[in-house]
């Protein structure tokens, strides 16, 4: 009879290592995020428009952008949310993790729209329509990882 | 072939080996800009755009994701090509003469600061047997040098002969990275990086972009005084395992010229081109792919290299823009060398412009040694 | 005048979610020979290889140049694509046009993936702004899920209208020998019944990772017509790509954007004389991720009116016997090899006009179809095929 082949897996762990630059337009948020814990998009000159993430170019306009910015609002209402129920891999390490912090995207108060975490974690409590805030790590050294700066978008009663 | 293709503005960045100071976007979009401004085209006239990008340099999965709004396909068609730009030319001209598309920005970035060269060049190579070697494109080019030189008889001073020229060429590119006056002791003094390639032998690490525009035959002459035809174009695969090929030789180079020549009319390039631009990392390339364009016959690449047939003022310079020797990202060389052929050929290449050109040759390559070869034969009239 | 091209040739691997017998040149090189067989054809008939691959799941840089060997391609020109889910069906554009312009008469499009070697989910979250979005990613998973929040908000949708279309799906797929999940499914209470994933997407509401391949033969009119007896006519394609959405990839909450699917079919619909897409086109293959997006897709490619993509299914015009049938293959949520899906599309649009999908042959005639791939943050692509031009 015969026997089922053995299959030889040969596993090749290469790690790769890049060393992205910001560029100017992300690299004025990541400045004004460490230096100030403020968010900041920059406004098309011709929809007015305000880009987030920021940009050289209005994708819409296709004209450029310039140097007009304008800082998102602390506060917003959760327009849309979902949350893992399985873990997936963490890009960054490669391992395998569960994040229980849903993924929202948020409609800021000044009409901006931004996608991040929240900290709730509980789903009973989650809503469409609830009122967040942003939350910002206080500490001035551990600051400077762009949207990492930015921890979580807490529920707030307002 | 129904109807030509012309170019109409072309435009590089100045290369560097580390522009930190701007992402992907905002670098395409530096030599974006001005083809926009010569022709006096908005984003909004760009009916279609064909990028080139590594997903592996840019670290970016769907790597033409960093370029969408800067070419302007917000609700537009684009085309990408994982090969060197110059194949974004040949996807260009398909676009065009069947009729689909009008006016074509093409457009290659590539920031090799930002990724780690041997890792992500070893990923090319086959998983189960060769990548186990250890080898990235430096130690396959050196087995391809060794393998040539001892073949033909080439030797270290003809190659290095090749770096000497580049660099004095490039003094007068305004674009070029670097221009340095070298002579062959230097290139041979250098550190050895993998035998038998010298340090000076091999291209520094560079970022960039080169940006174009093509459009119909009828456009063409309306968009610009001196639009340049694409007479000739075609590229080709070589085999992968490095085993399976005599490495001294370069067929895929051979047969993807004279596929261009015989679209362009040519029948014997020394005499009908009159400037060539090629891509070389590595100086043992340029007498190699010169024999490959069928510039001498086998094994003659060393004396070419070494005699003032190539020079400027000579019957045929080679990179009269310095090539890519002293400093141009993989990717973006191939579409460069078509923009200084074009720039030859409407008589705007400044200090390097090679007298009365009308028939200019571009080249670029991708992958293992040279595993895939363009060739492009562009004319002015 | 352009040429006219015409798909000679069709090949696929059977799809699985492993193959750990063959590398990824070997597995390729199957669909390969079997396009050749299909169209009766030797690789000499061949001018010029194109290539669609995701090259980051694989770990593999520039994969068409080590695959040279196995799918023939040895001293032809070539040229590869990448751009995400829309790679195959921009490769066949590709192709298209250069046999189109005239350049080439006989080339071959191949769209593969072997997505057992590499880790999709982070490849694909790689796909974000590196500077930026990596840290609230959750994948293509994540984003579909969202998309389906946005439509049952809109438009009513229930998640049994989901897990109808989950069946309709695995009907075709269990007729269908290449396709790669056969589940057997035989009631909407048993896609109810699987746990969520990312939430409102169950498991079975998202497609697989599979390993495959497909190749089409793409002719010129004149050398089509000495190949085959029956060339299905690449009549018209069309590439539409975009900015994200501000608040949503494949959704939008907001009802202000416009949609690439949309521009895409008004485009190709106004070239073609298209206007009552039911009447006009007999059946689509669809690139729908997952159950939720397919129901969504019908309103954007206008099958139906906005809002009324879940009544489609409801009514099951869209099944294999109905009036518009949709996806007979199984679709994308039954075999997903990236890089080759939207070939896939195109291939099992061409079998159902030439007649030859065996088992999951529409019950109605198939004269015209339309085949669509989806990919990136919402780019389109669109293939329209005919028996006759």
């Amino acid at each position: 009879m015969a026997k089922e082949p053995e299959y030889i897996i040969v596993n090749i762990d290469v790690p790769r290592k890049y060393d992205w630059s910001t560029g100017k337009y992300l690299g004025k948020v990541y400045a004004e995020a460490k230096e100030n814990k403020k968010l900041m998009g920059n406004r098309c000159p011709k929809c007015n428009q305000v880009m987030w993430y920021p940009t050289v170019v209005c994708p819409k306009c296709k004209v450029e952008t310039g140097w007009d910015w304008v800082e998102l609002a602390d506060r917003g209402t959760v327009v849309q949310y979902t949350y893992l129920v399985f873990p997936l891999w963490d890009p960054h390490y490669g391992e395998r993790w569960a994040n229980s912090h849903p993924s929202a995207i948020i409609e800021l108060d000044n009409g901006i729209y931004q996608r991040h975490w929240l900290e709730e974690t509980d789903p009973e409590k989650l809503k469409e329509g609830m009122r967040v805030e942003v939350t910002w790590k206080e500490n001035y050294d551990e600051r400077g990882l762009g949207l990492q700066d930015v921890p979580f978008y807490r529920t707030i009663e307002d | 072939m129904i109807g030509r293709v012309g170019i109409v503005a072309v435009a590089q960045t100045k290369y560097n080996p580390n522009r930190c100071d701007v992402n992907e976007e905002e670098l395409a979009w530096e030599a974006i800009k001005p083809v926009l401004q010569e022709t006096g085209l908005s984003l909004w006239d760009i009916e279609s755009a064909v990028t080139c990008s590594q997903d592996f340099w840019d670290g970016r999965t769907i790597s033409n994701m960093n370029v969408q709004h800067v070419v302007g396909a917000h609700l537009q068609h684009e085309d990408k090509v994982c090969e060197d730009g110059i194949n974004a030319v040949f996807i260009a001209m398909g676009q065009i003469l069947s009729g689909h598309h009008d006016t074509i920005l093409v457009v290659s970035h590539m920031k090799e600061s930002q990724g780690e060269k041997g890792a992500i060049e070893n990923a090319a190579f086959d998983p189960a047997m060769m990548r186990q070697l250890g080898l990235d494109f430096t130690s396959s080019a050196a087995m391809q040098a060794r393998r040539y030189m001892y073949k033909y008889g080439i030797t270290a001073e003809q190659c290095a002969q090749a770096v000497v020229r580049n660099y004095a060429n490039a003094k007068n590119n305004p674009f070029a990275q670097e221009a340095r006056d070298l002579t062959i002791d230097d290139v041979l003094g250098s550190n050895t990086v993998s035998s038998p390639i010298r340090a000076l032998d091999a291209k520094p690490i560079s970022d960039g972009a080169c940006a174009m525009i093509l459009t119909t035959e009828e456009k063409a002459k309306k968009l610009s005084k001196n639009p340049v035809w694409v007479t000739g174009i075609s590229n080709c695969y070589e085999t992968h395992y490095l085993g399976d090929r005599d490495l001294a030789d370069c067929d895929a180079l051979t047969a993807a010229a004279k596929k261009a020549y015989s679209m362009a009319g040519i029948k014997n390039p020394m005499k009908q081109i009159d400037v060539l631009e090629i891509s070389t990392e590595y100086s043992y390339q340029e007498p190699l792919w010169l024999e490959g364009l069928g510039l001498c016959a086998r094994g003659e690449g060393g004396k070419l290299v070494d005699s003032k047939v190539i020079t400027m003022g000579g019957k045929l310079p080679v990179n009269p823009s310095g090539g890519m020797l002293p400093g141009v990202p993989n990717g973006v060389s191939g579409l460069a060398r078509v923009a200084e052929c074009v720039l030859q050929l409407r008589g705007e290449a400044g200090e390097r412009q090679v007298k009365g050109a009308n028939t200019a040759l571009a080249h670029g390559y991708t992958g293992i040694c040279g595993q895939h070869q363009a060739v492009v034969v562009l004319g002015n009239s | 005048m352009a040429n006219r091209v015409a798909i000679a040739g069709i090949g696929q691997t059977y799809h699985k979610s492993n193959r750990p017998d063959v590398n990824q040149a070997e597995m390729v090189g199957e669909a390969v020979r079997a396009a050749l067989e299909d169209a009766q054809i030797s690789i000499k008939d061949i001018e010029g290889m194109f290539y669609s691959n995701m090259e980051t799941f694989e770990g593999i840089y520039l994969p068409d140049h080590g695959m040279i060997a196995e799918t023939g391609a040895f001293g032809k020109p070539g040229f590869k694509v990448a751009t995400g889910g829309t790679s195959g069906g921009s490769v066949v554009c590709e192709g298209f046009y250069m046999v189109s312009a005239g350049l080439y008469d006989v080339v071959m499009v191949i769209g593969f993936e072997k997505q057992d070697c590499g880790d999709t989910t982070a490849a694909i979250t790689a796909a974000l702004n590196p500077s930026w979005s990596k840290g609230a990613a959750t994948g293509a998973i994540g984003e579909f899920a969202k998309q389906a929040l946005s439509y049952m908000k809109t438009s009513g949708a229930k998640e049994e209208h989901a897990a109808m279309a989950r069946l309709k799906a695995d009907k075709g797929a269990c007729r269908n020998p290449y396709a790669h999940l056969k589940l057997g499914l035989t009631s909407v209470d048993q896609v109810m019944e699987s746990g969520y994933l990312v939430w409102p997407l169950r498991f079975l509401d998202f497609c697989p990772q599979s390993c495959g391949a497909c190749v089409l033969i793409l002719a010129s009119e004149e050398k089509a017509k000495k190949i085959t007896k029956k060339p299905v006519w690449l009549a018209d394609v069309e590439v539409v790509h975009q900015e994200p959405f501000k608040a949503g990839t494949f959704g939008d909450p907001t009802g202000t954007e416009t949609y690439t699917q949309h521009a895409a079919c008004e485009r190709l619909y106004k070239r073609n004389g298209i206007t009552d897409v039911r009447k006009d086109i007999d059946m689509a293959e669809i690139y729908e991720p997952s159950n939720w997006e397919e129901m969504n897709l019908y309103e954007h490619l206008h099958i139906c009116e906005k809002n009324e993509g879940w009544k489609l299914i409801e009514k099951g015009v869209t099944e294999i016997e109905g009036e518009f049938p949709v996806n007979c293959s199984g679709g994308v949520i039954a075999t997903n090899p990236i890089g080759a899906t939207p070939v896939i599309r195109i291939a099992e649009a061409a079998l159902q006009i030439r007649g030859d999908a065996g088992e999951h042959q529409a019950t109605k005639d198939i004269k015209t179809a339309l085949a669509s791939a989806l990919g990136g943050p919402n780019w389109t692509t669109l293939a329209l095929l005919r028996r006759s031009i």
